[in-house]
């Protein structure tokens, strides 16, 4: 599985298509989070809508960077194509981590906060959160899922707006109310655990179809 | 290892009509079997079911072993990274350590003589250098099941011959060998079984000899100018009917059917060719022998 996911990561970085999605990240975080003087958690808040947004790109890209006909190849080389989709995840999940970072630190630099452990605790969860979310839309958006690039685009919309306009839906609106309302941090983090349930039962759910819709189409 | 049996495999894709219907087919180890038939008659379906990309719609799939390799018709890629940096990665994904998988990926490049080198990019590549470096990601691990997709198409003459080659050693060494051709003489001149495809069924086919005449020819072998040849049992060769010898000769009568194969193991293995006496016998290219 290294071995799969060290190829995946190097195809995803040698095509440079990871780069649109990880700037459009920075940019969000700068713009939303500089010289904000509001509660920390607030500006977390931000920063966990541009991480899934841009997760959902991310992930897409790293699931088409490879020609369908290469990742059949790779498929067979490594066992099953069930291990090429997982490795996919895994570099998805690699790229969260590494937005979180971002997302995490940028915030308390570029404002000016009080900064508490929970504040950060929540800040971290609620952006892997929005990550994983974003991990599952991508996956469902990818080629495996929906071969032609319109409609990938016109059901990604559609889902990222469902997820966000909507904020009943699990779990980016009740997240970035939880984020945005008067409770003290400490008091954030047994709604964001539900939430972060939520989220990896939607990615579970999603690579699961997406295996299944794959293999059915071939 | 047990045989690859397919047993009443049929295919359809969503929404599209059959493409393969109740298909019964084994492959042992050690056989080459060449697949013919048309455009578009289910022969990649046929092969995708053999190597696990595709599952039938119906029938079952027993016994396929645990290497599998699979070499697809085109290889588009749009990846940036070189030829030996992708053969590298596939090797390690077959659980070879970093050193291993450069220096055999280098001698299977150098092999299949990859013109413009090994650091070029993936997607610069032309059809015919993709296909050698698909050929080389197949063969980095000797595959118990190499699956090839019109593998002659895009390569170069010189190509060919290696190719031929490489699925001998594959087949010698206890491996099974499927590939497509649309062409008979491909066929016939390289898989020790034909089948035929048409319209999803899939039936044997007698394979015509790779040479236009029938008959023996008789080849003397003396040792290569690069040292001792290496000892082989000239016996144990498909198409040997009589070894003789005297020191520092060896001279084998073998069928016409098997003489380019008793050449190219004999030449593999350090001996050099003195003589090929036949008279109607001509070195013909093995892949375009019987057109």
């Amino acid at each position: 599985m290294t071995a799969l996911v060290r190829y995946t990561v190097s195809g995803l970085v040698r095509s440079q298509r990871y780069l649109p999605p990880a700037l459009l990240f920075v940019t969000a975080v700068v713009v939303l989070t500089t010289n904000d003087f509001g509660p920390l958690v607030g500006s977390y808040a931000g920063c966990a809508l541009a991480q899934f947004v841009c997760l959902v790109w991310l992930t897409i890209t790293v699931v088409n960077t490879e020609d369908p006909i290469q990742r059949s190849m790779t498929a067979v080389a490594a066992g099953s194509s069930q291990r090429v989709l997982l490795a996919s995840v895994v570099t998805a999940l690699g790229a969260c981590a590494c937005l979180t970072v971002v997302g995490t630190v940028y915030p308390i630099w570029g404002g000016r906060h009080t900064v508490t452990g929970a504040a950060v605790a929540v800040g971290v969860g609620a952006q892997l959160v929005a990550g994983l979310a974003g991990i599952a839309v991508g996956l469902v958006c990818s080629r495996l899922v929906v071969p032609r690039p319109g409609y990938a685009l016109v059901v990604a919309l559609g889902l990222i707006g469902v997820l966000i306009v909507i904020p009943p839906v699990p779990p980016i609106g009740p997240v970035m109310r939880l984020l945005s309302s008067e409770r003290a941090p400490e008091a954030m983090v047994g709604p964001l655990l539900v939430q972060f349930a939520i989220a990896a039962a939607m990615l579970v759910i999603a690579t699961v179809v997406t295996q299944s819709v794959a293999r059915r189409r071939e | 290892m047990s045989a690859l049996r397919l047993r009443g495999v049929s295919k359809r894709y969503p929404g599209g009509a059959e493409v393969l219907t109740a298909v019964d087919l084994e492959v042992h180890p050690g056989d080459v079997i060449g697949v013919m038939g048309d455009n578009g008659s289910g022969k990649t379906t046929l092969l995708k079911i053999l190597v696990g990309l595709s599952l039938p719609t119906a029938g079952t799939v027993s016994g396929r072993p645990p290497i599998v390799a699979y070499v697809p018709e085109r290889f588009p890629s749009h990846h940036r990274m070189s030829a030996l940096s992708y053969l590298r990665h596939m090797g390690r994904i077959r659980g070879l350590s970093t050193r291993t998988a450069d220096a055999l990926a280098r001698e299977l490049l150098d092999r299949l003589a990859l013109a413009g080198g090994e650091t070029t990019a993936l997607r610069r590549l032309s059809k015919g250098n993709a296909q050698k470096v698909a050929l080389a990601q197949a063969l980095l691990v000797r595959p118990h099941l190499l699956v090839l997709d019109e593998p002659w198409s895009g390569l170069d003459a010189s190509a060919h011959g290696v190719l031929g080659e490489l699925i001998d050693e594959v087949a010698q060494a206890g491996g099974a060998v499927v590939f497509t051709d649309h062409r008979e003489s491909v066929v016939a001149a390289n898989a020790s079984t034909g089948v035929r495809i048409d319209q999803g069924r899939v039936a044997p086919e007698r394979l015509r000899s790779s040479t236009v005449h029938s008959g023996a020819a008789e080849v003397e072998l003396v040792p290569g100018s690069d040292g001792p040849p290496a000892a082989v049992d000239w016996s144990a060769l498909p198409g040997i009917l009589e070894v003789r010898g005297r020191p520092g000769v060896v001279a084998v009568r073998v069928t016409d059917e098997h003489c380019d194969r008793v050449l190219f193991t004999a030449i593999r293995q350090g001996w050099s060719v003195a003589s090929v006496r036949r008279t109607s016998w001509k070195p013909a290219d093995a892949w375009d022998g019987g057109r």
